[in-house]
């Protein structure tokens, strides 16, 4: 497993990135703030390194990995292994939560239940920039509820996890947290001790860049935002001063390049995952997967906390559409970065569903 | 030795190094007021000063700058008042307007001007001469050749100051300054020099109007020179190669001479008053011969005024060689007795065999590591190179760094990662980085950084940040302030409240100038290297005129007065080579105190340089190192 | 007078690394040597040196005349290594077969080394380049015996103690209780002179 200086070269500095947060684990070289994360120093170690292994956009066998976590389960090309698929809404509103509030409910439920320790979610410092917290107590959810659009890579946060001697947490993290956290399980090595973690992945098309921010105080000086939302014709700004509109293609400046690579729209390798449900505002998509998250969403269910009712076939297969779309535009990209020879692809691109897509795809834009 | 500059027996003879004898041939000469900015090699001249002004009844100052120094003496001369001013050369530079605009007016009580040059610059940042000042700024000067002349010298040139009203360079170089010898001493005199008062019309003018004055000044000079006790001759009456040395040429042309038995055939004239040049007495020793090698440092001066004295007396047949062009000597770098053997041998055809060195055979010779200039362990300036290369690439924007002066210069080597872009003398950082960052305005993006030390502070960065602020400059002005001029051996400056003869001083706090300035100031300790990274990383994202001071006394000094707090590593804690570590203390924090135990494979404390300041413990990412009583 | 030298000038370097005392050493060596009559140069290179960079002093001895700060080429005839690599640096540029050396073991990593960008030599391999390049390689662990007396730091005036012994140095023992009276009080006193007895009779004649 090679180490910091090809993860520099192939990941961090080629803007294939996704600022999962997952190499900040252990190593005093790599350092973040805000949205940069860079080796700040030259890092001698060339084997058996951890980043390396436990970043997403290093090659791996997601087939296997799918195997390992999730054996059993049905397996869809274009969403990943699920069991079930819902459509969901807590019955009691948690803070500033969003849509229908599932992921706060599903935490809360994971804590009440004793079903881990704690819990590591991305909150806020003022509204947009995005902090992650790790909580011990279902009350604090409240503080935390909500999307966060801009990227935080959360998972830095687990080395405080460990510290504290936390031995099951819930995590709740894009796709590519997602992936990251099973490849820490899953490339573990001997002596690093087990951390029993329930992943509760969301669904995600994009994230942002921090340099939104300063687009926003240059557009709207003044103005301090508390909360986005991307309902489907765009994205929506809410501040005490009224909601703002931002175009998709305004916004499109500030996603990050890093985005652009990725191949899972749905986190196909958590526990449970979570989206918006876009008929009906107020709702979300829930993928039940593994066991563990099967158990969760029953609970929660049982406690009277959710509302689960079935989901419509004609939205699943626009479900479906969506991610296999998503998965296009990055098998293109990824193509397009190993023909210019910025990064090789971090996927097998003869693996299945990757090699159909491709089919599919070719001759349109990018194949 | 304090005792030996003060001591009240003359015919004595002591070891004195070169600043040491300058000091007691300027107490000889009854010099009253000192005042000098340290620089290498002159630096211990007024620190004994300093140490010497109580029991001496003397006034000895560190000044914020050359020019101040060189200025204050010029007043005092006006009370007519012996005064002497040490500077190195780059300080010479500093002062030359003041110099120029004194030739010309002259002085009153006594004005001894000591150079201390650096050929090789082994503690500069390059090599000059500064004996090219006393032609353009039109005043005489001497050169001693040994640790005897650097004090007998002092005492003539104050006579010959005082004879002329004019202010005499007397230059000096590194092997004399930093070297030691025998010295006899002189006699103290009874009481120095006491101020007179100034009348109406006693006055100290620079008007061109005194030009041709100027030149008169000169003139007597050199009729003083041409019969004068620094200038003889030694060799046969008609040499086949006459050397023409000066400053510590001499003692390498003689040692030349000797090793290759030339003493009869080789005569050496040796001046000690080099300008204006004794040139009757020269001439008469151009006559004998037909060759001539001029020795000297650093550049071919004196060499260039010996050609213009053939150049003037056609009937002179005579070859020169000497630096100029490398007819004989090397045009750069300091001379050794190798050289200048050399040299003579190829002049006079003859071979000469060095003493053999032992053969060894091909496989047993050993591979030597350089060994880098570093920051002495603790160093509060490895924390400040060590965070802000650390935020700068955290920030990803290839923020452009501006070195400056001092101890920290050293941060444009390994030791403070090749953070410095820019390199040039005292006050270009703050200057440069003023220009670059106006470039913003034509859609440079990139954050500039400008460093000074405290001392460089004061020294020249004042016009520096005024001009800054008028002009309303894009950049992060970091003053590295360890209360100290480290880097020439610790001299306070206007930060310290302490001055230069051990007496309280009016410290001058450094951030109510910068605030009087009108900027907005932070302090922070660099030792705290988290919590610093992110007020950098914060600055920097501002625009404007930001000025951060990073305080952390020197460690060295700090080791004097604190002592040292015991630091280990725990090896079972320790990662060592491993993912999560790669050595990370030796390799990239790189503190001499941070070396690696061999044979157990783990990070280790040099105790011996170790003064416990307890950086790395904070950085160690497994928590190894352990620092007694806790964290810093 | 001075009593004549066998070899004069008799041309010493003594060389270590910045801030071991290296030129305090020389001071008081040729103090001492000044005191007795001699013509003593010594030729010092530190300033920037200070900061850990190699650091040496060429001290010229001379019934005769003062020399000039430097010594020629292969013309050392005792070398006093404070730093194994050092002593070599020094030897391979100022030693042949006239010179002596004596030299502790002890090393002082440079920057590189502790980066891991240069290997730091064996000290037998030193040791054996030393002994092709010299006429006669002594070790003498100073340091150690230093920090066994009460204090790491007075290396130097142990091996300044060693060095007086040799026969080539006209000095005694006596001789540096002076210089050593001008320049220590009270308890430093004390353990610069036990130091320095200590190095005056720590190598083999």
């Amino acid at each position: 497993m090679p180490g910091g200086m090809q993860l520099k070269t192939e990941v961090l500095a080629t803007s294939a990135c996704a600022l999962c947060g997952a190499c900040l684990d252990w190593c005093p070289y790599l350092k973040n703030m805000e949205d940069h994360l860079v080796l700040s120093f030259d890092c001698p170690v060339q084997e058996h390194g951890r980043c390396y292994s436990v970043c997403p956009r290093t090659f791996t066998d997601w087939q296997a990995v799918n195997e390992h976590f999730l054996a059993g389960i049905p397996y869809d090309a274009d969403i990943g292994a699920f069991q079930t698929v819902y459509r969901v809404k807590g019955r009691q509103p948690l803070g500033e939560q969003q849509d229908g509030g599932t992921v706060s409910t599903l935490l809360q439920t994971a804590l009440l239940e004793k079903m881990v320790d704690a819990m590591l979610v991305t909150g806020h410092e003022d509204g947009l920039t995005p902090l992650p917290f790790l909580m011990e107590d279902a009350g604090d959810i409240q503080k935390v509820a909500g999307s966060r659009f801009l990227a935080s890579p959360g998972l830095r946060k687990i080395i405080e996890a460990r510290e504290k001697g936390i031995e099951k947490l819930a995590v709740v993290g894009r796709p590519c947290q997602v992936q990251a956290l099973r490849k820490m399980e899953y490339n573990k090595p001997p002596e690093v001790p087990a951390l029993d973690v329930l992943s509760i992945g969301l669904f995600c098309m994009w994230s942002l860049a921090w340099s939104f921010k300063d687009y926003l105080a240059r557009t709207y000086p003044g103005i301090t935002f508390s909360r986005m939302a991307i309902p489907q014709h765009g994205v929506e700004l809410i501040s005490n001063e009224g909601t703002k509109q931002v175009s998709l293609e305004e916004i499109k400046e500030y996603i990050r390049p890093g985005c652009a690579y990725c191949l899972d729209m749905t986190a196909e390798l958590a526990d449970i995952s979570v989206g918006a449900f876009e008929p009906a505002p107020g709702w979300n998509t829930v993928l039940v997967r593994s066991e563990r998250g099967k158990d969760l969403l029953e609970r929660a269910r049982s406690r009277d906390l959710l509302q689960v009712e079935e989901y419509p076939p004609e939205e699943l297969n626009r479900l479906r559409q969506a991610s296999r779309n998503k998965k296009a535009r990055g098998l293109s990209m990824i193509k397009q970065a190993a023909d210019q020879q910025r990064f090789a692809p971090f996927i097998d691109m003869s693996q299945s569903p990757y090699q159909e897509i491709i089919a599919e795809s070719s001759g349109k834009e990018g194949f | 030795m304090e005792w030996m500059v003060t001591a009240n027996e003359p015919g004595k003879t002591y070891l004195m190094q070169g600043n040491e004898a300058i000091v007691r041939g300027a107490l000889e000469a009854g010099i009253r007021f000192a005042a000098a900015y340290p620089g290498s090699p002159s630096s211990e001249i007024m620190t004994m000063l300093g140490h010497v002004a109580d029991d001496m009844d003397i006034y000895a100052e560190w000044s914020t700058n050359e020019n101040c120094a060189f200025q204050a003496c010029m007043g005092a001369s006006m009370g007519r008042v012996r005064s002497l001013c040490v500077v190195k050369q780059n300080g010479l530079l500093t002062l030359g307007d003041s110099l120029h605009t004194a030739g010309l007016s002259g002085c009153k009580g006594g004005v001894v001007l000591l150079v201390a040059d650096d050929p090789n610059a082994h503690s500069s940042t390059n090599e000059f001469d500064s004996r090219h000042q006393a032609r353009a700024a039109g005043i005489p000067m001497l050169e001693p050749a040994t640790f005897q002349e650097a004090k007998d010298m002092m005492i003539y040139a104050f006579e010959l100051s005082e004879q002329l009203q004019q202010v005499v360079m007397v230059r000096s170089v590194t092997r004399i300054c930093h070297g030691r010898g025998n010295v006899t001493l002189g006699e103290l005199p009874a009481s120095p020099s006491q101020p007179l008062p100034i009348g109406e019309w006693d006055k100290l003018i620079s008007i061109n109007w005194f030009h041709d004055l100027q030149f008169t000044k000169l003139d007597q000079a050199q009729a003083a020179f041409e019969e004068n006790p620094f200038n003889w001759y030694t060799g046969p009456e008609e040499p086949e190669l006459l050397v023409v040395t000066s400053g510590t040429g001499w003692l390498y042309s003689v040692e030349a001479v000797d090793a290759l038995k030339l003493g009869d055939r080789v005569g050496i004239l040796k001046l000690g008053t080099t300008y204006p040049l004794p040139e009757k007495f020269v001439l008469r020793y151009l006559e004998k011969t037909s060759r001539v090698l001029v020795v000297e440092e650093v550049d071919p001066v004196l060499e260039l005024n010996v050609a213009n004295v053939i150049a003037h007396n056609p009937g002179l047949n005579v070859s020169l060689y000497g630096r100029y062009q490398k007819s004989a000597l090397p045009q750069s770098f300091e001379l050794n007795p190798d050289v200048v053997i050399a040299a003579l041998a190829s002049l006079m055809g003859i071979e000469y065999q060095a003493p053999q060195t032992g053969e060894v055979p091909a496989d047993a010779v050993v591979n030597i590591p350089a060994r880098d200039l570093t920051f002495c362990a603790g160093c509060p300036h490895r924390a400040s190179f060590f965070l802000l290369k650390q935020t700068l690439r955290i920030h990803e924007s290839n923020g452009v760094v501006m070195g400056d002066i001092g101890c920290y210069t050293m941060g444009g080597n390994r030791a403070g990662h090749f953070l410095l872009q820019s390199i040039a003398c005292m006050g270009a950082g703050i200057n440069m980085g003023e220009g670059l960052g106006h470039l913003s305005r034509f859609g440079f993006e990139q954050p500039v950084v400008a460093l000074a030390g405290d001392s460089t502070f004061f020294h020249s960065c004042l016009p520096g940040l005024v001009n800054a602020r008028y002009h309303d400059a894009n950049m992060l002005f970091v003053i590295l302030d360890n209360s100290a001029t480290a880097m020439t051996g610790f001299q306070p400056h206007p930060g310290i409240p302490l001055n230069c003869m051990g007496k309280p001083a009016n410290a001058i706090s450094i951030e109510k100038v910068v605030e009087g300035i009108g900027c907005s100031v932070t302090v922070a300790d660099p030792y705290e290297i988290e919590a610093t990274t992110q007020l950098v990383y914060d600055l920097i994202k501002q625009p404007g005129l930001k000025v951060l001071i990073l305080r952390q006394p020197c460690a060295t000094l700090a080791v004097r007065t604190k002592g040292r707090r015991k630091v280990w590593v725990d090896p079972d804690l320790c990662r060592g080579d491993e993912c999560g570590c790669g050595r990370f203390c030796s390799k990239t924090w790189g503190c001499p105190g941070n070396i690696w135990d061999y044979e157990i494979g783990k990070a280790k404390i040099d105790e011996v340089v170790c003064i416990g300041c307890g950086v790395c413990a904070s950085l160690c990412p497994a928590g190894a190192i352990k620092v007694e009583g806790g964290q810093a | 007078m001075s009593v004549q030298l066998g070899k004069d000038p008799l041309n010493v370097v003594i060389c270590g690394v910045g801030g071991q005392g290296n030129i305090l050493a020389s001071e008081l060596l040729a103090s001492a040597l000044v005191e007795k009559g001699y013509y003593t140069t010594v030729g010092e290179t530190y300033g920037a040196s200070q900061r850990g960079g190699s650091v040496m002093s060429h001290v010229r001895i001379s019934a005769q005349k003062q020399y000039s700060a430097l010594i020629p080429r292969g013309e050392a005839h005792i070398i006093i290594g404070f730093e194994p690599i050092e002593t070599l640096r020094v030897a391979r540029e100022y030693a042949s077969k006239i010179t002596k050396v004596v030299f502790d073991p002890r090393p002082n990593y440079p920057l590189g080394v502790l980066i891991g960008e240069a290997v730091y030599p064996e000290i037998d391999a030193i040791a054996a380049e030393l002994k092709y390049l010299c006429g006669s390689v002594q070790i003498l662990e100073a340091t150690r015996l230093a920090q066994e007396a009460g204090n790491a730091q007075a290396a130097n005036i142990l091996l300044m103690g060693a060095l007086t012994a040799m026969p080539e140095i006209p000095l005694q023992a006596e001789d540096y209780v002076q210089v050593l009276n001008q320049r220590f009080k009270g308890e430093v006193y004390e353990l610069n002179q036990t130091v320095f007895d200590l190095g005056f009779n720590s190598l083999a004649v």
